[in-house]
C-alpha cells in the first residue's frame, strides 16, 4: 500500500458516495469537496453530472484558488445564474450528492454555519450557510466531512440550526416529496451513516488504526456501534495518482488541514506556484 | 425607472465612475451582486467609501471582500446577506466583529429565500411560495420576511417568503452600451434578479462598447437597457475579485486584505488608501505589471480529460 494522508482517504470516501444519477452544484471552492466529485467523474463515475459557480455540465477540472472558476468554464455546456440553478436543480429535486462542512453538526442531521453564542450578539458570527438551509435537505444523499472529528463539532443538538436533513428515512422522506438517501458523515477518523429518523448514526467504519470507542469519546451525539467495525477502504494507488497528479497537483485540499501558524505559509506557497505557472505564459 | 441620475439623457446612461456617490444615498438600501469571490462591484464598492456613503443597507447573496470592505469603511448601517465568507482568507473579520459587537444590526437569509424574494419582487408579487428551509432556525427570527402558506390545490404547507426590493442594485458586467443592455460571458450570480428587483439599476462593467457590439452577441445580454438608469465603465470593476474571462481572483491582493483585517489599524490604513485615490489610481498602484498575469491565470487554469 502506498503512502498516504488522511484528507487523501477522506477524498477517495466522499468519492465513493458520488454516482451518476441527479445533478452536483459546487458553490465557495471547498477543495476536499471538489476534489472528491473529480475524482469520481475521472473513475467509477464518469457520466457524473457537475455544476460549478454558473458552469452547468462541467468537466472535471484541476484545483487552484485562482483557476477553479475559469476551469469550470472551459468545460461546461451551460451557463446559469444562482436562480435558474436553484429553480432548475434544487428545487426540481434533480439534486444528486451534495458534500457539506460546518462548524457544528448534529446526530439530526442538522448544521450550524450562523452562530455560536446568542444569536443577535453571538460569541462567534459563522460566515452564513447560504443555500444550504434549503438544499441539503434535498439532495438525495447528504455528506458531511469534518477533518477534526471532535464533540465540539459533532454535537448532541447544534446551537442555531441553519439547515437540517429535515427527513431522514425512506418512507418520511418520500411522503415529503423528497429523494430518498442517507446521511453520511466522513471524519479524519471514521464513517458514519444515518438512515432512519427514530435510529442514531452508525458506525459504518473505522479508518486504519482508529479505535471504534475513540470515535464514541470525540463524538457528541449517541452513536450505534455494531459488534465488529469495518475498517475504511484505504485509497487505491490510482486513485492517489489521480489526486497528486491530475486533480490537485498544487495540494490545495491538504489546505485545510494545516493547522495554526504554518497555515499561511502553507497558502502562500501554493499560491506561489499557481502565479510561476500563469506568469511563465506571459513573460512575466 | 424613475432614477434621476444627473447629467445623462434618456439614450445614454453612461456617467463617470465619480458620479455613483450621487446615484446612491445615505440610508438606502443597495443590492451588491456577484458571488463568491466573483464578480463582486468592487469599483462600486471603493467609490462609495470614496464618496462617504453612511448607513447603507447592504444586500447580498454571497458576499466576501465587499461587505468587509464596506463594514470596515462605515459606509453600512445594515447587513442582509445569505454567507460572507474571505474562504481560504478565513472569516470576515469585520463583518463578524460588527455583528459580534452588536454594532452592525442584520438580517441572515437562506440563501433561497433571498433569491426567491428578489424573483417575487421582479414578478410584481407580494410573496412567492416554495419548499423553503423547514427545520431551520432562521425563518422564525424573521416573521417579516418568512412565514407560510397553503397550496390551495393540494393542502400542502410552503414557505412563503416576501417580496425584496432593494432600492438600488449594483452589477458588474463584461460589456454595456449606452442603453444599459449589460452582458455576462460567465458568473452572473444574482445579478439579474437584483437588477429585476431594485427601484434603479447601476451597471458597472468592464468596458462601455457601440450597441452593434451588444447585436451581435445579443445571447450573451442577460439584462436589457430598459431595466438599467446608469451605466459607469470601470475596467478591473471586480477586482480583487474575479472577472472571468477577463481576469482571475487576485488572491494575493487577498492576502494582502486578509493580513490586516483583523487589526483595527491595519484596516483603517488599508481603507484610507482606497479613499486617497482615484479609480484609476487604485489600479496603477495595486495591477502594475500584474494585470497581465491575473488575466494569465484564467487561460492557465485546465479541465482534465474524462476517458469514458
Amino acid at each position: 500500500m502506498t503512502d498516504y494522508e488522511v484528507h487523501e482517504l477522506m477524498t477517495c470516501r466522499v468519492a465513493a458516495e458520488v454516482d451518476e444519477q441527479g445533478v452536483t452544484v459546487m458553490g465557495s471552492f471547498t477543495p476536499l469537496a471538489y476534489a472528491s466529485y473529480m475524482l469520481a467523474k475521472l473513475t467509477h463515475a464518469p457520466k457524473a453530472y457537475l455544476v460549478g459557480f454558473d458552469a452547468v455540465g462541467m468537466q472535471p477540472i484541476q484545483l487552484s484558488f485562482t483557476g477553479a472558476e475559469a476551469a469550470a468554464y472551459k468545460g461546461a455546456v451551460c451557463r446559469w445564474g444562482m436562480l435558474t440553478e436553484v429553480n432548475s436543480i434544487h428545487l426540481a429535486n434533480h439534486g444528486g450528492v451534495e458534500a457539506v462542512s460546518s462548524a457544528q453538526f448534529d446526530g439530526d442531521g442538522a448544521i450550524n454555519l450562523s452562530a455560536i453564542g446568542p444569536y443577535e450578539q453571538p460569541k462567534v458570527r459563522l460566515p452564513g450557510g447560504a443555500g444550504a438551509a434549503e438544499v441539503i435537505k434535498m439532495y438525495r444523499k447528504m455528506i458531511a466531512y469534518f477533518g477534526n472529528h471532535n464533540s465540539r463539532t459533532l454535537v448532541d443538538k447544534v446551537g442555531f440550526v441553519t439547515g437540517t436533513r429535515w427527513k431522514v428515512g425512506a418512507a418520511a422522506r418520500e411522503a415529503a416529496g423528497l429523494q430518498p438517501g442517507p446521511v453520511v458523515v466522513v471524519t479524519n477518523l471514521a464513517v458514519l451513516v444515518k438512515d432512519e429518523d427514530d435510529a442514531p448514526f452508525r458506525l459504518e467504519s473505522v479508518h486504519p488504526g482508529v479505535d471504534p470507542q475513540t470515535v464514541v469519546e470525540n463524538t457528541g451525539f449517541a452513536l450505534e456501534v455494531p459488534t465488529d467495525v469495518p475498517t475504511t477502504a484505504e485509497p487505491t494507488a490510482e486513485q492517489l495518482e489521480l489526486l497528486r497528479t491530475k486533480i490537485d497537483p498544487y495540494g490545495t485540499v491538504k489546505f485545510d488541514f494545516v493547522s495554526g501558524k504554518d497555515r499561511l505559509a502553507y497558502l502562500k506557497s501554493i499560491l506561489d506556484a499557481e502565479w510561476d505557472r500563469a506568469a511563465a505564459r506571459v513573460g512575466a | 425607472m424613475s432614477g434621476a441620475a444627473p447629467g445623462r439623457s434618456a439614450g445614454n446612461k453612461v456617467v463617470p465612475l465619480e458620479s455613483l456617490g450621487e446615484l446612491v444615498r445615505d440610508g438606502e438600501s443597495v443590492a451588491f451582486g456577484g458571488g463568491w469571490f466573483a464578480n463582486h462591484p468592487m469599483a462600486a464598492v471603493r467609490e462609495l467609501i470614496r464618496a462617504g456613503r453612511r448607513d447603507i443597507e447592504a444586500i447580498t447573496v454571497v458576499g466576501s471582500v465587499d461587505m468587509e470592505l464596506l463594514v470596515a469603511a462605515g459606509v453600512l448601517g445594515k447587513l442582509s446577506f445569505s454567507m460572507v465568507t474571505l474562504e481560504a482568507f478565513g472569516l470576515a473579520p469585520n463583518v463578524r466583529k460588527g455583528i459580534e459587537s452588536g454594532a452592525l444590526p442584520f438580517t441572515e437569509y437562506t440563501g433561497l429565500g433571498l433569491l426567491i424574494g428578489l424573483e417575487a419582487q421582479g414578478r410584481g408579487v407580494p410573496f412567492l411560495p416554495y419548499r423553503g428551509p423547514f427545520g431551520s432556525d432562521i425563518p422564525g427570527h424573521y416573521p417579516e420576511i418568512y412565514s407560510t402558506t397553503t397550496c390551495p390545490f393540494t393542502g400542502e404547507e410552503l414557505t412563503a417568503v416576501r417580496a425584496l426590493q432593494p432600492d438600488v442594485a449594483i452589477v458588474h458586467a463584461l460589456r454595456a452600451d449606452a442603453e444599459g443592455n449589460a452582458q455576462w460571458d460567465n458568473t452572473s450570480g444574482p445579478d439579474v434578479e437584483m437588477a429585476k428587483a431594485a427601484r434603479r439599476v447601476i451597471v458597472t462593467c468592464e468596458e462601455v462598447v457601440d450597441r452593434q457590439v451588444i447585436v451581435a452577441n445579443a445571447h450573451m445580454t442577460k439584462l436589457p437597457g430598459y431595466y438599467v438608469d446608469a451605466v459607469i465603465e470601470a475596467p478591473f470593476g471586480a477586482h480583487p475579485t474575479s472577472h472571468v474571462p477577463r481576469y482571475a481572483l487576485d488572491a494575493w491582493e487577498l492576502m494582502d486584505y486578509a493580513g490586516v483585517a483583523g487589526d483595527a489599524d491595519g484596516v483603517a490604513a488599508y481603507v484610507d488608501r482606497i479613499r486617497g485615490e482615484t479609480e484609476a489610481g487604485y489600479r496603477d498602484r495595486v495591477l502594475k505589471g500584474r494585470d497581465e498575469v491575473l488575466a494569465a491565470l484564467v487561460e492557465a487554469a485546465e479541465t482534465i480529460e474524462v476517458q469514458q
